[in-house]
Parts: structure tokens; C-alpha cells; sequence
């Protein structure tokens, strides 16, 4: 997303910039604010107004007017608040907050992404922002974007018809034949009412051939249209192939490069959009070749080709039909838009009916606890009676009109008829070239349907490939570095100011700083929302730090290859996933050599042995689609051993015993003990009693570390920490003290 | 010195606090002429003297936007929690001076311009281009080809939510010309 738009000069003049000032964000908003009256006006800037921030000041710029202008040195806050269906920037000094801009949602994530820029130059620091975020609209044409980085009607038609052609190159001898068997198929059909015209002109008018004659004719007929045949089903059994093989090639980079990518750039985005780049964007791909690409080529070229014939057989006629051929085309385009109209108002309808009924059958045990049954059904009735009344004007309007549509497509070979039966009569045109003519004319018309479909097609393919490029032309935010190398980690954990956001403009940790010995157990305490999670996936490096460094034994985090990182850690989540197999298969998942013996001890240890024995299937138990077969406990005791199997140097819980009953509890928290035993282990638990055997305790709060220190000290401080563990003793004697009365 | 073996719980709050919380939420109190000073500040913003406590700023939030603009007005504290201060019953209740500074505060927080006037609307690949004047004047919005796009608040007043998620309103269908009514036709 662009964070800085480019002023025209007389308005950057009146920022009055000093000599060593810089604009570094300078964004468009929309809502017009009277600083004087202090007022917010129902009135929209005249698409000139702009937030500039330089390095020492934000200003409100309206046209070549400074409406307001904010010392970045005297501020104490900059900040974007959502409000209803818009936002505003507020800016905190000695005197308090003031407003200085308001702007539609079409703004806000831009201005949000700059206010907190501000903020950065505010706090004092010398850091420029980015965003990653696309844009919604076209800068050139305006249009909305569908989910691609480039706009698919401007610059990114070019661009990305050329990668698709790179990747076409793996079969370009195939995309060869099937362009010259579409060429030979027009030829044929171009070539076929020209021998018809000659076995009409020169042998049945003449009446000078004999039965030979017609046998050859109808022979010759006869051997073209199989062979027309014939290479029409190659031709589409190799576009087919062609789709399938390239959409498939598609797919497997799509799915490659998404293995590769960060994280980040999967939560950025929802999981179905993926999934539906995956599959739906390659599909339409697929769709593309097969029902457009297969037909394009030897529609246009016989189309052409029939013109040329046409010109040549006689130029007034052709100029007739072509008038023809315009006003078809018009009235084909009406028809079709007005089609799409109604029948998407149906649609309409036909969604409304079937959300109304989905409200009714999922809210059935509502609507006949309170007996509203009578009002739902009269309310389903209403809607579904909307639907067939539209249903059938729209039927009637399509068996109506459609016959008369068929009609005028077909009216301009009436037309050649009458003009060409007089010119038969009038003797400047044989009776042959007057069908030869015809049959041309209705090459040409045929089509029209189709031509008026195929913009919509092309553009659908664009976008789709556009889709799928985005993706593919994705760079891996965490790259290894050069001197990246594998190392055997030993397991001293060190932050040093660190700060990170999953959004650069909104921080989730600040200045963490905190030094892990090797074999220590470290707890992480807080309210939900605080940033311990966040911790567990930088020092699992999902996420590269904005500021500061992590390092592990001395190494910068980011010098050590990925690979070697990763199968160091060991990590058990409070949802385990497991994949659907066997409980075998998702041992092996992670050391696929293992043996059975030390599959057995890592069972053993994880306490989760035992089970495992009684299922009919043992260790072969199918655990069904993740894992839902087994209950949570058995699930989590899988996922220990999964983590003992592979001996990690770093090891970390993420509220690996929440949820659970309190003997598997207990034999988790044996299996935990004996895993973390020797290894450097970060836990996370809201159960403060999960945390009795950790060295040291971090308390964070507020996105900082509030509270660092073991169990004891913690309490002696009688903070934060201290007043968890005393809400939950007390709540733990109510519980009780409540018992006690009941029994 | 408490041990934490003893402890077993699921949650870690403090009861306490939460039901005195849970209790104070509970309370309807309304803020009336006599007992709520509101002042507007030099920021742009509105402060009010309540209850023998001041706050810089409040938050001023419609309960029923669409339906009851200017009753049960809910006056909260401006941090993150929004915490609610009191209710205003009816604006009206309010002198005039002290009414308006709450509604141009709602003029800040709500951004819903009403659509008077329909220029064009074009369909293009699944969105949907319209130009419409509004109380805020000349405005170009996208939507999506979908079935929530617009939606029915009445039989004759109208919602439309653009891609960005702004919302417009159509207040009368029927106070549109024939000719704009069309132009819509393909949505409503």
C-alpha cells in the first residue's frame, strides 16, 4: 500500500519545507474538519487533501492551504481511532487531545499505517514504516482490484500474460500442433462450400458430368467433414491435456512457493483465499484452455477467412451482411446484459429464500420455543413466493425472446439470399456462389454469441493468473542469510530489546530484553492478548523481529539456517494437530527413521503407551481427519511423544495441559517433566500450577515485560503475579468452602 | 508463603473486582441537565463533570443509530475499555448549547452519508460502480455483485455497503426519480 503520494508543486510550496526537512508519509482522506469552528462538516475535500508528515512536523494540507500543523517534537501521541464507519486521527500534547483529520474506511488503513509512523518519529525513533497490504482500487483506472498486487486491466495484463507464456514454453510443440490443426480445420471449412460451388456451377447446372461426378462430390464431402471430425476431437483432447497438464503445473508451484513462504504472509491473508488460489484460480485456468483457448484461434481465423471470401465473391453483398453482422452484435450485447439482469435478480431472490431458510431450520428449537412457527412460515412463504414470480417472468421472458434473438442472428443470410437472388437473376452471380456466399454468412454470424462471451472470459483468466502470480512472485520474508549456517544448539536463549507486530503500525511487544540459560524453564505469565504467544513464535522464528535481536547461544537467530532451528525445536500447542493417518505415520511425521523400539520409549514417556496398546489397532490406529478420533487428552500425550522423538534442544508449551481432565492432567504433566528435564523449555499457562517447577517466571503486561523473577521473589514483590496466584487460591478455597456447603 | 501446588483453577481473575464490575454495569444511570456538565475542549473533543469526577474526554455513542439517532445517547470514557459513564435519555432533555456539543460529537463518530441522488451505476466483472450524490456531496463508491451489498432496512429504505465497508443510505426508495429507481433495479 502506498504510504507516500506524490504532491503537485504549488501544494508542496506551501508546506513551506525547511531546507533539511523531508516528506516521508503523505496520504489522501476524504472528510472535511473546520479547525476554526472545531467542527466536523458533512462535506467531502475535493480529493486534494492530504496528511503530511515530514521529519519534525505533521500538517493537515488542504489544496495549497496548511490547515493545521502538529509539532512532531511537542506531541506526546499520534494516533487513528475507528470510529463508526470512519476514523479520526487524534494527536495527544500538554493541552490534551486534538482532532486532526477525519476520513472515510476507504482511508483508514492507510492513515492508520502513517499515524502510526508519526508515532514512531514521536517516540523518538528515526524509522520509516512499510506496508505490505494491496490496494483496493486501481490507481490508474479505478477499478477494484480482486485480490491481486497489479490491477488485471492495466499494467497487469501484459505482465503476466507473458509469465504465462514462459510457462506454456514446457509445451510449446503442443500449443503448435493444436494452432495449426485449427488452422487446417478453418481451411477446411473455408474449402468445403467452395467445391460445392463448383459441383453446382460447373456439373449440376451444366448437367455435363455423370454419376462419377456426384460420387467424387460426395465422396470428397464425405472424406473432408471426417477429417474436419477428426481433428476437432484431437484438437480437444489435446487443449484438454494441455489445461489439465498447465493448471496442474500451476498448482504445484502454488503450493511449493506456499510451504516456502512465512507465516506472515499466510495469516495475512484468510485460509480460503488460498485454498482458493489453489484450486479455483488453477481451475479457471484449466476451464480457459479448454473451452476458449481450443476454439479462439480457428474461430477468428475462419471468421476472417470467410470475409475474405466473401469480398472476393461479391463486395455489396458482404457490405450488406457486415451492417448485418453490427446490428446483431448490438442486439445480442442488449439481450445478454439484459438476460444477466434479470437473471441476477433472480438469484438474488433464490439466495434471500435460502438464507431465510437457514435461519429457520438451524434457529428451529428457537422459533418453536417462543411458537413462532405460523410467523416463520408465512415469512418463508413471502420469500418464496417473490422467487417464483420472478422465476417466471424470467422463463417467459427467455422462451419469448431468445427464438426471436435466433431469428435475427439468422436474418442476415435471408438478407444475402434476396440480394443475391437478384443478382442471380440478373445473371452477375451464379447460383453456386449464392449458396458458397451463404454458407459463409453463417460462419460468420454463428459465432456471435460466443464473441460477445469471450471479453468476460479473457478478463476472468487474468485475473485468476494475476491471483496465482501473486503468490508465485511472492519473496519469503525470512530468507536465510548468506552465513546462515546449522548449528547444535546448546540452548542459551537471549532478547535484546526487542520489539514486534504482526502490523507494522501496531505493536504487540516492546524493548523485551531477557537473558535463558541453558536447561532453564521459563514460565510466561499474562492476561490474554499480552504477547506471550507472540514471544513463542519469534524464538520459533515464524516471525522475523522488527527491532532488537534474538539469539540462541550467542548466534543471532537470523544466522542460523531454518532447517537446523526447526529440527532442534520441539513444541506442543494446546490444540495438537495431528494428521490424518495413523497414530504411527504421525510419530514418524517427525523422525522418519525411527525405530520401533524408540517409538515405544518416546510413548512410554509420554505416558500415552498405555492407550496406545488398548486400541484393537494399536500403533496402526487410523486417528482420523486431525486427529478427532482420539480425545484430547490422548491427542496431547501423541503430540508429547512426537516431541520426545526428536530429542529437542528448545522445547516449548504453548498451554499444553488446559482443557483437560485432571488424571490425564496429571499424567501430562509427569510426561512434561520428564521431557523438559535438561532442556531449555518456554511454557505458557493460564493454570498458575503448571508453572510449579519453572526456574524463573516472565510477567508481561502492556506489550512490556512487567515482572521477572522466580516463584518466590514474584510473591515477595507482591505485584502482579502476586495478585494471580491470590485470586486463584481464593477462588480455588470458594470452590471449597461451596463444596463444603453443598455436601 | 502460598504454594502453588494448592492451586487448580481455570481462570485468573479476581472475583471480587469482577462482580463489583459486573454490578456497576448493571446500574441505568442517566446523565441529565442537573447532575452532567459537558464543555468542549480546545482539541475538538467535549469533557464532562460528573458525579464529582471530571473526564478530558468522553465518547459519545448512538444506542439505536438507525432508529433513534438522538435518544439513549451513551456517554463513555475515550480509552480502549469504554467504559460507560451514564446515559443521555433524549438530547432534547439537554439545553440547547449542551445538546449540540453532544451532536457534533456524533458528527465525528458517525459517518453514514444518505444517497439523494443516483448519477450512475455501471456493472463490470462482478462489481458493481456507482456515483450517487450524497449529503457529503459527489461520491464514487465500489461494491460487490453480491447479495449483501444492499440490503432492506424497510420497504422503502435502503443500505448499501461499499467495498471498504462505508455504509450509504437511501432514506425513500419512492422520493428517487423513476429513472434512478431503474438504475438500481438491478440490487433492490
Amino acid at each position: 500500500m502506498k504510504l507516500l503520494y506524490d504532491l503537485k508543486d504549488e501544494c508542496k510550496k506551501a508546506l513551506c519545507l525547511k531546507e533539511n526537512e523531508t516528506i516521508w508519509y503523505c496520504v489522501p482522506f476524504d472528510l472535511v474538519y473546520d479547525f476554526s469552528e472545531r467542527l466536523a462538516k458533512e462535506e467531502y475535500t475535493d480529493g486534494e487533501a492530504y496528511l503530511v508528515v515530514t521529519e519534525y512536523r505533521m500538517m493537515v494540507l488542504c489544496g495549497t492551504t496548511v490547515l493545521k500543523e502538529f509539532v512532531l517534537s511537542e506531541c506526546k501521541e499520534i494516533k487513528c481511532e475507528t470510529q463508526v464507519h470512519c476514523g479520526v486521527v487524534v494527536v495527544t500534547d500538554d493541552e490534551g487531545k486534538h482532532m486532526a483529520a477525519r476520513f472515510s474506511l476507504r482511508h483508514i488503513t492507510r492513515v492508520a499505517y502513517v499515524a502510526r509512523g508519526a508515532d514512531v518519529l514521536v517516540q523518538g525513533l528515526n524509522e520509516r514504516i512499510e506496508s505490505h497490504e494491496y490496494e483496493t482500487y486501481c490507481e490508474k483506472c479505478g477499478r477494484a482490484m480482486p485480490g491481486t498486487s497489479k490491477c488485471p486491466y492495466c499494467d497487469g495484463k501484459a505482465v503476466v500474460l507473458k509469465k504465462f507464456w514462459k510457462l506454456c514454453k514446457g509445451y510449446q510443440w503442443k500449443l503448435l500442433a493444436i494452432s495449426c490443426f485449427m488452422v487446417i480445420a478453418s481451411g477446411i471449412s473455408i474449402l468445403m462450400p467452395d467445391i460445392q460451388q463448383n459441383f453446382i456451377d460447373n456439373i449440376l447446372l451444366t448437367k455435363a458430368g455423370d454419376y462419377t461426378d456426384i460420387v467424387k462430390f460426395v465422396l470428397t464431402m464425405l472424406g473432408l467433414t471426417a477429417a474436419l471430425i477428426i481433428i476437432n476431437v484431437v484438437r480437444n483432447w489435446w487443449c484438454v491435456s494441455l489445461g489439465a497438464m498447465l493448471s496442474m503445473d500451476l498448482r504445484e508451484m502454488l503450493y511449493q512457493k506456499i510451504q516456502i513462504l512465512s507465516i506472515s504472509f499466510i495469516n495475512k491473508r484468510k485460509p480460503g483465499e488460498l485454498m482458493n488460489r489453489v484450486s479455483r484460480d488453477t481451475a479457471q485456468i484449466r476451464r480457459f484452455m479448454e473451452e476458449i483457448f481450443g476454439s479462439m484461434i480457428s474461430t477468428i481465423v475462419t471468421m476472417i477467412a470467410s470475409l475474405i471470401m466473401m469480398l472476393t465473391l461479391d463486395v455489396k453483398m458482404t457490405f450488406y451482411s457486415t451492417a448485418m453482422i453490427i446490428c446483431a452484435i448490438v442486439i445480442t450485447r442488449l439481450f445478454w446484459r439484459n438476460i444477466h439482469k434479470i437473471f441476477h435478480k433472480q438469484w438474488l431472490r433464490d439466495d434471500e429464500m435460502r438464507s431465510g431458510l437457514q435461519d429457520v431450520i438451524s434457529g428451529m428449537r428457537v422459533v418453536k420455543a417462543f411458537g413462532k412457527e405460523e410467523e416463520e412460515s408465512a415469512k418463508f412463504e413471502r420469500l418464496s413466493q417473490n422467487f417464483a414470480r420472478m422465476q417466471v417472468k424470467n422463463e417467459t421472458f427467455w422462451a419469448v425472446f431468445f427464438p426471436i434473438l435466433m431469428f435475427i442472428m439468422s436474418a442476415g443470410s435471408y438478407i444475402a439470399i434476396y440480394f443475391g437472388g437478384l443478382e442471380v437473376l440478373e445473371g452477375g452471380m451464379s447460383v453456386g456462389e449464392l449458396m458458397q456466399f451463404v454458407t459463409y454468412t453463417g460462419y460468420l454470424f454463428g459465432p456471435l454469441a460466443w464473441m460477445t462471451h469471450l471479453p468476460r472470459s479473457v478478463v476472468q483468466m487474468i485475473t485468476s493468473l494475476n491471483r496465482i502470480y501473486d503468490v508465485l512472485d511472492e519473496e519469503p520474508e525470512l530468507k536465510d542469510g548468506e552465513e546462515a549456517k546449522a548449528i547444535e544448539i546448546k540452548g542459551d536463549i537471549k532478547f535484546n530489546d526487542v520489539s514486534f507486530g504482526y502490523n507494522s503500525y501496531e505493536p504487540v511487544l516492546e524493548h523485551i530484553s531477557f537473558d535463558v540459560k541453558a536447561g532453564e524453564m521459563i514460565g510466561l505469565v499474562g492476561a490474554s492478548g499480552t504477547g506471550k504467544s507472540t514471544i513463542i513464535n519469534l524464538i520459533m522464528r515464524l516471525y522475523d523481529v522488527n527491532r532488537g535481536s534474538i539469539s540462541i547461544d550467542g548466534i543471532d537467530i537470523r544466522d542460523i539456517e531454518q532447517t537446523s532451528l526447526h529440527s532442534q525445536l520441539g513444541v506442543v500447542l494446546q490444540e495438537t494437530f495431528l494428521f490424518s493417518g495413523t497414530i504411527l505415520n504421525n510419530l514418524r511425521f517427525v523422525k522418519a527413521d525411527a525405530t520401533n523400539e524408540e517409538i515405544i520409549r518416546a510413548c512410554k514417556a509420554a505416558n500415552a503407551h498405555d492407550f496406545i496398546c488398548k486400541m484393537p489397532d494399536g500403533y496402526n490406529t487410523y486417528v482420523g481427519e486431525h486427529g478427532y478420533n482420539l480425545s484430547g487428552g490422548e491427542r496431547q500425550r501423541i503430540a508429547i511423544a512426537r516431541a520426545i522423538l526428536n530429542n529437542p534442544r528448545l522445547l516449548i508449551l504453548d498451554e499444553a495441559t488446559s482443557a483437560l481432565d485432571t488424571e490425564s492432567e496429571f499424567l501430562i504433566q509427569q510426561a512434561l517433566e520428564r521431557l523438559t528435564a535438561g532442556k531449555t523449555t518456554f511454557a505458557i499457562a493460564h493454570r498458575l500450577s503448571t508453572l510449579r517447577n519453572a526456574d524463573r517466571l516472565i510477567v508481561i503486561d502492556g506489550h512490556k515485560i512487567a515482572e521477572i523473577g522466580t516463584h518466590n521473589e514474584l510473591l515477595e514483590k507482591k505485584g502482579i503475579y502476586y495478585g494471580l496466584v491470590t485470586a486463584q487460591l481464593e477462588m480455588a478455597a470458594g470452590k471449597e468452602a461451596d463444596e463444603n456447603v453443598i455436601s | 508463603m502460598v504454594d502453588l501446588n494448592d492451586l487448580n483453577i481455570d481462570e485468573d481473575f479476581n472475583e471480587e473486582q469482577m462482580r463489583a464490575e459486573s454490578d456497576d454495569l448493571l446500574e441505568l444511570r442517566y446523565l441529565t441537565k442537573d447532575n452532567a456538565v459537558f464543555e468542549r475542549t480546545k482539541g475538538g473533543f467535549v469533557s464532562l463533570e460528573y458525579a464529582g469526577k471530571k473526564y478530558d474526554r468522553v465518547g459519545v455513542y448512538r444506542t439505536f443509530p438507525i432508529t433513534e439517532p438522538e435518544e439513549y445517547i451513551s456517554i463513555r470514557e475515550a480509552d480502549e475499555k469504554a467504559r460507560e459513564i451514564g446515559m443521555v435519555e433524549a438530547l432534547s432533555n439537554l439545553s440547547k448549547d449542551q445538546a449540540d456539543m453532544l451532536r457534533e460529537q456524533l458528527r465525528i463518530r458517525y459517518y453514514m452519508p444518505v444517497i439523494e441522488k443516483v448519477i450512475d451505476v455501471k456493472e463490470e466483472y462482478g462489481y458493481a460502480y456507482f456515483q450517487v450524490k450524497t449529503n457529503y456531496g459527489v461520491c464514487r463508491f465500489t461494491t460487490r455483485m453480491g447479495g449483501d451489498a444492499v440490503i432492506a432496512l424497510s420497504d422503502c429504505r435502503y443500505q448499501i455497503t461499499d467495498l471498504d465497508g462505508n455504509r450509504y443510505e437511501i432514506v425513500d426508495l419512492y422520493k428517487l426519480s423513476v429513472n434512478e429507481r431503474k438504475k438500481l433495479d438491478l440490487f433492490i
